[in-house]
């Protein structure tokens, strides 16, 4: 394994002292998808990723929007948000500038994120906002069963597109890098240990990370399949790639065909985060969140004589 | 002899029951008869628990409500999840698979105890006649088929289609697991009194839903341009688009969300073209900044909104009316913009058409309140005769109107010319700020306040449209029901169920919910002193919405229910009794007082 994917240990363990074991993060309700969604893949290796990194639920969110996919926090037992469609980073910004300290996790499929969400990709992550942010792409819509998405190939028949799909699609990981983003990474549902690395390193990295994974729909995509990955997908680690090499990670973000590279195409940790930037985050109160509410009679009285 | 049957069935995903529904009410519709079909999944995303409901009838089926003439359980478990969808009564005939080892006198249906009960060996019938258990299906709509005498030639020969790429062996397993049913039906027949009658005509009906009515609709009207975002239980539209819009000169745009969708169809209107969106609750809500903008610019379009249960993601795949207030009140500004709700899905037609007629005539967008189960449910339509609706466009300018031309031109009417690009000197600026007459903007509180008046004074011919109210039932009587959408269905169920009875009842159904046109509830509760506002809403969005406009008697109430509650015609009688009697009542009071 190349040393980008290790994990600095900077998180703190469960203070509770209470055992973390994989059951810890198990959710309440069982998932509903359809037996060998690719998303089941995504759900276990996040789960991992949590407690190789001694995260207690309860100092994680994951946040999702409507789809599928977004069905994910009800199956994971942290804190969680079942949001609205395309809209989990709009919730995610303020949820993190509200606290700190939380680590939170937005999740979600590629039409909520690149499609109805795709503005505020664009501007989540040019504020490198202190999240992560997990795409379960698999290049078609769900929940609605099985139209065309964002991310379809060119010419794939969809209901929506009897006649093959016309458009071009949207590439999230040069999208990421030239947006801002600091940490962007690509996985795929059969490499689960892969995986689990990525999300480490995406929750462990200071600033917005995206990790796009291909999670095949099993019911609606019957073109990129788990047979179609599998002899295409090459882990950029095993191809000795330099993820703070700009130029090079754009190059093998832009691959999608014989060959599809996997893995950390880009990171840097020069760049301050959104929270970084705000003062009365940095006054020594702790997170806004656990602060009194209303404001002291003296400042009370200053507000109403600046009104004065 | 019966006039009508409502069967349900429910099994395990893969069991086939919704394709076992169709057959049935394909069949039936060939032969003439009405009916309807509804189907519910369990919350899985696929492959759970599946259950469909058919009402077949001899004549019109108004909805597909009442408890089940016959309940067909290929498992407990999983019928039992289906609870008050499928509800069985002690007069419910009841088939189930034998292998669930349960004894007929000891179904798990707390509190009845059904008198006709089949246990049917149904997985080994299909097992041993098409040599899989996936014929299970097949063995039910033989049984149906045989007990009620339906479409044994049709069903036949549609299993014969339907398994002719498989080759002759899976073709002729499946007849014979077909003929299994029938068989088993012969040496089982049922009593005279739960027959089914021949249908009061033998016209074959067309079987299909609303969404794909409403989508056939917009190309009858002339509509050339769809713009949308996929949305449970809206989606069907834009796919039916999709695949037929092509062949008829127009396109679609599956956009990036709702707001794209809808400001797609903002600029193919300004453009010129009738232009259509569909969408459900949340993406309702999104469209709400869009259809304001072509409020003010008068631009043509329409919108269907297919309700389903709210506030945010609610239920997506129930229906419920409780957009009505949205429908009408969203938009920040004065603004007003029709509203219309078809009763039914062969209704959804002819609503949608005048959908575009009222967008073309009041260069308004309109919005059209359909709902998940009409939009989603099958049904059975006697064949459209087209040349009964007429088609309206914008009104275009003149020659002598493009010299000079005033996009917005205060006339007598309120309707002004719309020009559209391409076309010499009918040059103009569409906005959404404050304009002038020639579309010039402007903050000058005058102006403002003549082109309110005009925006909504055009509206004022819209209310002498009595043929978008229905009403039913003695003219004079002291008793009135209103209801909407599908739930009219019921409403005209109890209504009919109520005058067997000779009780003195009549109904209205607005089909033109908004503006509410005061003087038809006027004339309406004229002879009413009790009543009901009929719902599937929490609030009773229309009964307060009539509230506000019209005075609606003291002792008329709404019987309202979220969604995923359906109304039982049987309860709205019940109602209807307990008034008839609280009327006599008073009556007898006053003549004791006056004796
Ligand atoms: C505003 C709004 N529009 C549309 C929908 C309907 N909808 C739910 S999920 C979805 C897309 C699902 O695709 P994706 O985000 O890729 O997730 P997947 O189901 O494939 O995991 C859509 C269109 C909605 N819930 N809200
Ligand atoms: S429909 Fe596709 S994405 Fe949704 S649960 Fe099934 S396999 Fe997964």
């Amino acid at each position: 394994m190349s040393t980008a994917l290790q994990v600095e240990p900077t998180i703190e363990t469960s203070k509770s002292g209470a055992q973390l074991v994989k059951d810890t993060y198990k959710g309440k309700v069982h998932p509903d998808w359809c037996p060998g969604c690719g998303d089941f893949s995504v759900l276990s290796a996040l789960q991992t990723a949590l407690l190789e990194l001694r995260l207690s639920p309860h100092q994680v969110v994951v946040i999702s929007g409507i789809g599928c996919s977004s069905n994910l926090p009800g199956f994971i037992n942290t804190y969680g948000m079942h949001t609205l469609h395309g809209r989990s980073l709009a919730v995610g910004v303020g949820l993190k500038l509200a606290n700190h300290e939380l680590k939170v996790i937005c999740v979600g499929g590629d039409g909520d994120g690149y499609g109805i969400g795709g503005n505020h990709f664009l501007h989540t992550l040019r504020r490198n906002v202190d999240l992560t942010y997990i795409v379960m792409d698999n290049q078609i819509y769900g929940l609605t069963t099985g139209q065309t998405s964002p991310t379809s190939v060119k010419g794939m028949k969809t209901k929506s597109t009897p006649h093959g799909n016309v458009e071009n699609p949207i590439n999230p990981i040069p999208l990421a890098m030239v947006g801002g983003a600091t940490y962007v990474a690509r996985g795929f549902s059969g490499k689960q240990k892969h995986l689990v690395e990525l999300f480490k390193g995406a929750i462990t990295h200071h600033g917005f990370a995206l990790v796009d994974v291909f999670s095949p729909c099993v019911t609606y995509n019957k073109d990129n399949t788990y047979q179609w990955f599998n002899p295409r997908v090459k882990p950029l680690e095993e191809q000795g790639h330099d993820p703070t090499d700009f130029h090079k990670a754009l190059d093998k973000g832009y691959q999608f065909g014989e060959e599809v590279p996997i893995g950390l195409f880009w990171k840097r940790n020069d760049l301050p985060t959104l929270e970084d930037l705000e003062p009365v985050l940095h006054d020594g109160g702790g997170p806004l969140a656990f602060r009194g509410l209303g404001i002291p009679g003296e400042q009370c009285r200053a507000l109403i004589q600046e009104l004065l | 002899m019966i006039q009508d049957v409502i069967i349900g069935i429910a099994g395990a995903g893969g069991d086939g029951v919704i394709s076992a529904g169709e057959s049935l009410i394909t069949a039936a519709a060939l032969e003439g008869y009405h009916g309807m079909m509804t189907k519910s999944f369990g919350s899985q995303i696929r492959g759970g628990e599946a259950s469909c409901r058919v009402r077949l009838s001899t004549h019109p089926v108004l909805n597909p409500n009442g408890p089940l003439d016959v309940a067909v359980a290929l498992n407990w478990e999983d019928f039992r999840r289906f609870g008050a969808e499928l509800p069985v009564e002690s007069s419910t005939m009841v088939v189930y698979e034998s292998r669930t080892g349960v004894a007929a006198d000891q179904l798990p249906l707390e509190g009845v105890r059904p008198g006709v009960v089949f246990s049917v060996p149904i997985a080994e019938m299909a097992q041993q006649n098409a040599g899989t258990e996936k014929a299970k299906n097949i063995v039910i709509i033989g049984l149906l088929a045989g007990w009620f005498g339906i479409g044994r030639e049709s069903m036949l020969a549609g299993i014969r289609k339907k398994f002719a790429r498989k080759g002759a062996e899976v073709v002729e397993g499946n007849a014979r697991a077909f003929q299994a049913g029938l068989d088993f039906a012969e040496a089982h027949p049922l009593k005279e009194d739960r027959k089914l009658g021949a249908p009061h005509n033998r016209s074959a009906k067309m079987l299909t839903d609303g969404n794909d009515i409403c989508a056939a609709a917009a190309i009858f009207a002339g509509c050339t341009f769809f713009g949308g975002y996929p949305i449970t239980p809206s989606t069907e539209i834009m796919q039916f688009l999709d695949r037929e819009i092509w062949k008829y000169g127009g396109a679609v745009l599956q956009a990036e969300d709702e707001i794209a969708g809808v400001g797609a169809v903002v600029g193919a209107s300004f453009a010129g073209k009738k232009a259509m969106t569909a969408t459900s609750g949340p993406g309702m809500s999104l469209k709400t900044e869009m259809l304001g903008l072509a409020s003010i610019a008068e631009l043509p379009l329409v919108c269907i909104n297919v309700q389903r249960g709210g506030p945010s993601t609610g239920i997506p795949t129930k229906a419920e009316q409780s957009d009505l207030f949205q429908a009408a009140f969203s938009a920040h500004g004065d603004c007003l913009r029709p509203v219309l709700a078809p009763v039914s899905v062969g209704d959804t037609f002819g609503i949608t058409v005048e959908a575009f007629n009222l967008a073309e005539q009041y260069q308004t967008p309109v919005i059209v309140l359909s709902d998940q189960e009409i939009a989603q449910r099958k049904e059975t339509v006697e064949p459209i005769d087209t040349s009964r609706f007429g088609l309206v466009e914008r009104r275009r300018p003149t020659d002598a109107e493009l010299v000079n031309y005033t996009r917005f031109k205060v006339t007598e009417s309120g309707i002004s010319p719309i020009s559209q690009p391409g076309v010499p000197g009918g040059n103009y600026l569409a906005s959404g700020i404050e304009h002038n007459e020639a579309g010039g903007p402007t903050a000058n509180g005058e102006t403002h306040a003549r082109m309110n008046e005009k925006r909504f004074r055009k509206f004022n011919s819209l209310k002498n449209r009595r043929d978008l109210f229905a009403v039913e039932g003695e003219p004079d009587a002291p008793i009135g029901l209103v209801s909407w959408g599908s739930v009219s269905g019921v409403a005209k169920e109890a209504l009919r169920l109520a005058q067997a009875e000779g009780l003195h009842v009549k109904l209205l159904v607005p089909k033109l919910l908004y503006p509410v046109v005061e003087t038809v509830y006027q004339d309406f509760f004229a002879s009413v002193r009790r009543g009901l506002f009929i719902e599937q809403s929490f609030q009773g969005q229309l009964y307060r919405l009539v509230r506000m406009y019209a005075d609606v008697p003291a002792r008329v109430r709404p019987l309202a229910k979220s969604g995923s509650n359906p109304i039982q015609p049987t309860e709205v009688l019940e109602r209807l009794r307990e008034m008839v009697a609280s009327l006599q009542a008073t009556h007898q009071h006053a003549e004791a007082i006056e004796g």
